[in-house]
């Protein structure tokens, strides 16, 4: 289900998704569209799909780690002014415990643990929140425009 | 995504398309592992893979360990403009064989 509420000052736009692997190709294709109705620029719109769909990534990865099969869903809200953009996750898993996200040395390579770095690289800001009932989780990312 | 793999001498050209990400490591492992587990050097052609998140990268970072655990190159040939971003945040343009 997608929602919109926009004005000439102010876009907003949100919509939920199945909480499953198999539906990050739909959230960076809302990303996209979203981001194409905001006018945002083609290279910023792509780095910041990248961080949406990393975001995404990590509930299912993390916040659903021991639910594989859920049947839960995750909502997206991107929000713009003209000044900045703000993108809002939402879920129902396991209570995010900040001390515990962290991406690993950039230069011990390995597999895994770039997600949050390429968040951190891409946003200005990450906040997790407690989410607003009935949502559990709830992770704030912004970026100037 | 897609695949073909294509045979000349002792290497493997696998050419991958589409969107990779963590619902299409696992079918990307499936195609790259064993050709280096046969000890074959790979070619990974990425010309037409349009998006790659971490979990794509994180197969490319395992590939090319593996490949030097088993004495073969993993070489990472034409890659697009925007997957190239994603390597170079990952800072592995030095790290992986690119051509």
């Amino acid at each position: 289900m997608s929602t919109e509420v926009a004005d000439t000052t102010n876009l907003s736009e949100k919509k939920d998704f199945l909480v499953n692997s198999s539906s990050l190709k739909d959230v960076r294709s809302f990303s996209r569209e979203v981001f194409e109705k905001f006018k945002i620029n083609e290279e910023l719109r792509e780095e910041l799909v990248l961080a949406i769909a990393e975001a995404a990534q990590n509930i299912v990865k993390h916040a659903y780690k021991d639910y594989p099969d859920t049947q839960d869903r995750m909502a997206v809200r991107i929000s713009c002014t003209d000044k900045e953009l703000e993108i809002s996750f939402f879920d129902k898993g396991k209570p995010v415990e900040k001390s515990k996200v962290k991406h690993r040395a950039i230069d011990d390579v390995k597999p895994g643990g770039l997600g949050t770095f390429f968040i951190q690289e891409i946003m200005d800001s990450i906040k997790f929140k407690e989410g607003d009932k009935p949502w559990i989780n709830n992770l704030v990312l912004t970026k100037k425009l | 995504m897609t695949y073909k793999v294509t045979e000349e001498g002792d290497a493997s050209t696998v050419f991958l398309d589409g969107e990779i990400d963590m619902d299409k490591t696992e079918g990307a492992k499936e195609v790259i592992f064993p050709l280096i587990d046969a000890g074959k050097n790979v070619n990974l052609n990425l010309s037409n893979v349009q998006y790659m998140d971490s979990s794509g990268i994180s197969v490319l970072i395992e590939s090319h360990q593996k490949a030097l655990e088993k004495g073969t190159k993993l070489i990472i040939k034409d890659v697009s403009k925007s997957v190239l971003k994603v390597i170079m945040m990952a800072k592995l343009e030095q790290i992986l064989n690119l051509e």
